[in-house]
């Protein structure tokens, strides 16, 4: 064994420039792979720990309290799905602070901080001030990403009144502590709360429940919403009905809460698959070509009474340690990026992640990359076995057996360099190949990278679409009881304003499932269109599904469903399949026509308003407030809304996409550098002669690098345009759980072409850089020795 | 009148080995002339092929210059050198070198093309050359390691003057070449001689030495003895003894 140790290092000691190139490329794919992993097992199950912790209940549901009457109460309490129900009063508004030298619209619950929960709790986030006048407990989130800290004061601003406190500590919970699940919860000490009640009145005094279900659907919800709103339901515009009542229960929040974490760390592990390929590749490729460079060693070996047995074990441990060491190295730095990974995701997640070392999930990572590299080497190295040692000695006699002239210097045309780079790669098909193979694997892979970064960084209309809602620059919220045909002439007639039309939410029943419904009068004037199969309806009986409720109904299109709005209910028919992650991807889209057949009084009052290009959607709110506040109920500012919705995502998807790209050039830098430096040294003798006879360096380094051109240049291509053909799928299967069954990306072919050059450039700059070591082969050195 | 083509002014050359210098050559004051075959001859380790490579600017001197007509090569850079040869010389090899993955009508070309780019006239000389030394249509699509000793040796010669070489330098050129084979090469080199090309060679080998028409007698790192044998005529006895008695009073 010690021998056979002595052997390996020996080798590692001769080869050091690829045994730190390789190194690296197992420290990169040990990294991502480890990383990946922690995210993908860890950061679902810390969740799960929170809730677990928190002993967070199934469902909440809140309400204006004067509506949670004793009916509601009862029906709660006698539910036989209801296993256990907590009951609390808070203050439930909504709210404009200050964040991130910004100022954000929230929902906010004001919860008594000193009320004891038996479920649903909330704990302290890091360390927390003692309490004093005015203080405030407030989701980690703001800390994180609201950019408060401790002491800091926040400005409340209600729609008629302003309150300031002071942040004594952070906050976490599972269902109110982000961005993403409508409410974010606070904590007032009871003096505090006190004060704040007294001072906001009973305007916002709302109930709050948490309860575990036996069953966890949206059927309780529903019972309620029945006796909260017998007789407004039908007549009650969205915004008014989440003011009624809102609701979420814990499977929707983990997706919720998860979700940009589950596909950052999909996307980092395939991509550490492709790296881990690419080492293997790398792997077989060095055994390869040092079994043909130490042929005359193992001959001599094998002539003083080793074993081909155990020339091959000293060359599997070869590539053992330094896949070892690597993937070591790799996984310990990939601890250190789970704090910046905890902080790129607590933007969206709002949840404070420690990662410890994770002994089980770092020793499979590493398990594994150490057994396929063994496998890899010692399938390789197996040839080692039919060597004659007398052969081996004398250098082997099979090492170049050219069958084929390729390219006939007196018939090609093109330079002397380019002929004979050409003529070389045709030569070594089997290394033109795993230079196209892996070119073509990281090609793909940034490729993929590139399509993020372009839509998150530099066109993010079709990011903005992906979540299915209309990319209108404000919405305006009628009085039901305005003029509304006139106040829409005026609102139109408004300087900038380009275009108005009504898109209203109505809940209905479909099949015994709760769905929102998109309501329009003309779905071809819709400027986000979600369909991915089929069409809009056309007419008062037909009905477009989301695909993931089509599914969940097992329809499709053509089949009927029966459409339900309190007693009365009617059929349609399914025109088409719609995407987008609003609701969870629960939502239906059907005509005005088609909405009155069940819900007679049903009235629109979402008027989505489109401004001109470069208009300021927030200087055209405070206009439509001034000019129309009285007719109107609310109006918002959606180019703000969709800045903040994607703003996080937008920041960790675009970080992926580069990541991708700067990984991808490095990896090419590294196998360009193992490759090319194993041919300069196969090449010696070759070069040599050359150089003897006239050629310069410059000539040689050229004649190399144009000869790893095509084979790089088909390998870019190749991945380029699988990644093109391949995004958008890929993304819909990523995306299929939030409710995107058709990605529509942009696939910028413009960028991803540019990308590809670059990266041919890269790798001929490299290629010449790398091949300028030939400058140390002398002719002479050629004859002497 | 023969021309001045090499003169070196005291061309030395050393190594260092393990911290000990060794002094290969030692102040050479040498004139070559145009159109001499000239040999270099001598024991193990007196300095010739590292003399002949110096000369063809393969290697460069440590000290002294080398003066080529009129051009002084020995502070050359490397690539200007690589240039300088491929205009002026021509090698012929003990170990043949030929690139092994070029047929030998393209290991001829590569070096052709690297000085013309009009390939069909380099073609036709290549394969005018090839069939002057005797090698066949039949093997100039062979790979090298598909011909004989002789056969590569020839093939090496014709790569060698392909590019018209004021000089061709051979470094024991039938070293690795049966009796039959090797006659046929130096033939060819004669023959080529006679026509006025001018060739260096580095040999050990008597049979080889004699065809040469100035020989030069190296030992430890100096010129040690010159002798002039006029133009080659083969059977000429006289000459075989005149070598002879020369290398016999060099202490050969």
């Amino acid at each position: 064994m010690r021998k056979l140790a002595m052997l390996s290092f020996a080798n590692i000691r001769k080869t050091k420039g690829h045994t730190v190139s390789l190194l690296l490329m197992f420290l990169i794919a040990g990294l991502l792979l480890n990383a990946g992993s922690l995210v993908f097992v860890n950061f679902g199950s810390f969740f799960e720990k929170v809730t677990k912790e928190l002993k967070t209940t199934d469902v909440y549901y809140i309400m204006p309290s004067h509506l949670y009457n004793g009916e509601v109460d009862k029906y709660i309490r006698n539910n036989k799905n209801v296993s256990n129900m907590q009951k609390e009063e808070v203050i439930w508004a909504q709210a404009s602070i200050p964040y991130n030298d910004d100022t954000r619209e929230i929902s906010f619950i004001l919860n008594d901080a000193d009320k004891e929960r038996d479920f649903s709790k909330w704990k302290f986030v890091g360390e927390h001030l003692p309490p004093d006048s005015m203080s405030i407990y407030v989701p980690y989130l703001l800390n994180i990403d609201g950019g408060y800290k401790l002491n800091d004061k926040v400005k409340m601003k209600f729609d008629d009144a302003a309150l300031t406190f002071t942040i004594k500590g952070f906050t976490e919970d599972a269902f109110f502590s982000s961005l993403d699940t409508i409410n974010l919860g606070t904590y007032l000490p009871h003096e505090t709360y006190e004060k704040v009640v007294q001072k906001l009145g009973d305007k916002y005094s709302a109930t709050l429940i948490f309860a575990d279900l036996d069953k966890v659907n949206n059927e309780v919800e529903t019972g309620i919403r029945e006796l909260v709103q017998p007789d407004q339901k039908a007549t009650l515009s969205m915004v008014e009905d989440t003011r009624t009542l809102s609701s979420s229960d814990i499977e929707l929040l983990r997706t919720s809460r998860t979700f940009m974490s589950s596909m950052a760390s999909v996307m980092a592990m395939a991509f550490a698959f492709i790296i881990a390929i690419v080492c293997l590749i790398v792997v077989r490729f060095r055994i390869g070509n040092s079994i043909e460079e130490d042929m005359s060693k193992i001959g001599s070996l094998r002539a003083i009474g080793y074993t081909s047995r155990q020339i091959i074990l000293s060359i599997v441990m070869q590539y053992m340690l330094i896949a070892l060491v690597g993937s070591i190295a790799g996984i310990s730095l990939s601890y250190l990026t789970t704090p910046i990974l905890s902080d790129i995701f607590a933007h969206q997640s709002g949840l404070m992640w420690v990662q410890g070392f994770d002994g089980a999930i770092s020793s499979i990572i590493l398990s594994a990359i150490l057994f396929v590299v063994i496998i890899v080497s010692f399938i390789s190295s197996g040839r080692i076995r039919k060597l004659n040692p007398i052969v081996a000695l004398r250098g082997g006699i099979t090492t170049h057996n050219f069958r084929k002239n390729y390219l006939p210097l007196h018939k090609s045309i093109g330079s002397l360099p380019v002929v004979l780079g050409f003529k070389s790669m045709l030569q070594s098909r089997k290394h033109s190949f795993m230079i196209g193979v892996i070119l073509a694997a990281v090609s793909f892979a940034s490729t993929f990278g590139a399509v993020m970064f372009y839509n998150t960084v530099i066109d993010t209309q079709a990011f903005a679409k992906t979540p299915g809602i209309e990319l209108s620059n404000a919405v305006a919220i009628l009085n039901s009881d305005a003029e509304q045909p006139k106040l829409v002439d005026n609102i139109k007639n408004m300087k900038n304003v380009r275009k108005v039309q009504y898109i209203d939410e109505s809940k209905v029943k479909i099949e015994n499932y709760d769905v929102t419904a998109y309501v329009m009068e003309d779905f071809s004037t819709k400027e986000t269109n979600t369909v991915f199969k089929g069409r809009y309806p056309l007419h008062s009986n037909e009905v477009v599904l989301a695909g993931i409720l089509a599914d969940k109904m097992d329809k499709k299109i053509g089949d009927r469903v029966m459409i339900k709005v309190g007693a009365k209910q009617a059929e349609y028919m399914i025109t088409g399949l719609s995407q987008g992650a609003n609701m969870g991807g629960m939502n239906a889209s059907i005509r005005w026509d088609g909405i009155l057949k069940v819900n007679p009084d049903f009235k629109q009052q979402s008027l989505q308003i489109y401004l001109n290009k470069n208009s300021k959607a927030d200087e055209f709110v405070n206009k439509l407030e001034s000019d129309y506040g009285d007719s109107i109920v609310t109006s918002v500012d959606m180019d703000k809304i969709m800045d903040d919705g994607m703003g996080m995502y937008i920041s960790i998807v675009s970080k992926l996409g580069m990541g991708m790209m700067v990984i991808t050039i490095v990896v090419v830098i590294l196998v360009l550098y193992f490759v090319i430096i194993s041919s300069v040294i196969r090449k010696k003798r070759e070069l040599g002669i050359q150089k003897a006879i006239g050629f310069t360096t410059f000539q040689l380094m050229n004649q190399l690098s144009l000869g790893f051109l095509p084979p790089i240049i088909i390998g870019v291509l190749f991945g380029s345009a699988v990644g093109i053909t391949l995004t958008n799928p890929l993304m819909s299967v990523a995306m299929r759980a939030m409710g995107i069954m058709k990605a529509q990306f942009v696939i910028a072919t413009s960028w991803i072409s540019l990308f590809g050059v670059a990266l041919v450039v890269v790798s001929y700059c490299t290629s010449m850089l790398i091949t300028y070591r030939i400058r140390k082969i002398s002719a002479y050195a050629l004859v002497s020795e | 009148m023969s021309q001045v083509m090499i003169a070196t002014d005291k061309l030395s050359k050393s190594f260092s080995s393990g911290g000990v210098q060794q002094h290969v050559l030692k102040n050479l004051d040498l004139e070559i002339l145009s159109g001499d075959f000239t040999v270099i001859m001598g024991s193990s380790g007196a300095g010739k092929s590292t003399l002949m490579y110096a000369l063809s600017g393969m290697d460069k001197p440590t000290l002294g210059s080398i003066t080529y007509f009129d051009q002084e090569i020995a502070k050359l850079s490397n690539d200007k050198l690589a240039v300088f040869r491929r205009l002026n010389c021509g090698f012929v090899f003990q170990q043949m070198f030929l690139l092994d993955n070029m047929s030998i009508l393209d290991n001829i070309l590569a070096a052709g093309l690297l000085v013309s780019n009009d390939r069909k006239a380099i073609t036709a000389r290549a394969k005018e050359l090839l069939a002057q030394v005797g090698l066949t249509e039949l093997i100039w699509s062979k790979f090298p390691t598909q011909l004989s000793g002789g056969e590569a040796q020839r093939a090496a010669i014709v790569r060698a003057l392909i590019n018209q070489p004021k000089v061709v330098f051979a470094d024991e050129p039938t070293g690795a070449l049966n009796s039959a084979s090797g006659k046929a090469v130096l033939d060819v080199l004669t023959d080529l001689n006679s026509r006025g090309q001018s060739i260096i060679m580095v040999t050990h080998d008597l049979k080889s030495a004699r065809r040469g028409n100035r020989i030069l007698y190296m030992r430890d790192g100096v010129i040690h003895g010159i002798c002039n044998l006029g133009k080659y005529v083969s059977g000429d006895r006289e000459r075989h003894g005149k070598l002879q008695a020369f290398l016999t009073e060099m202490g050969w």
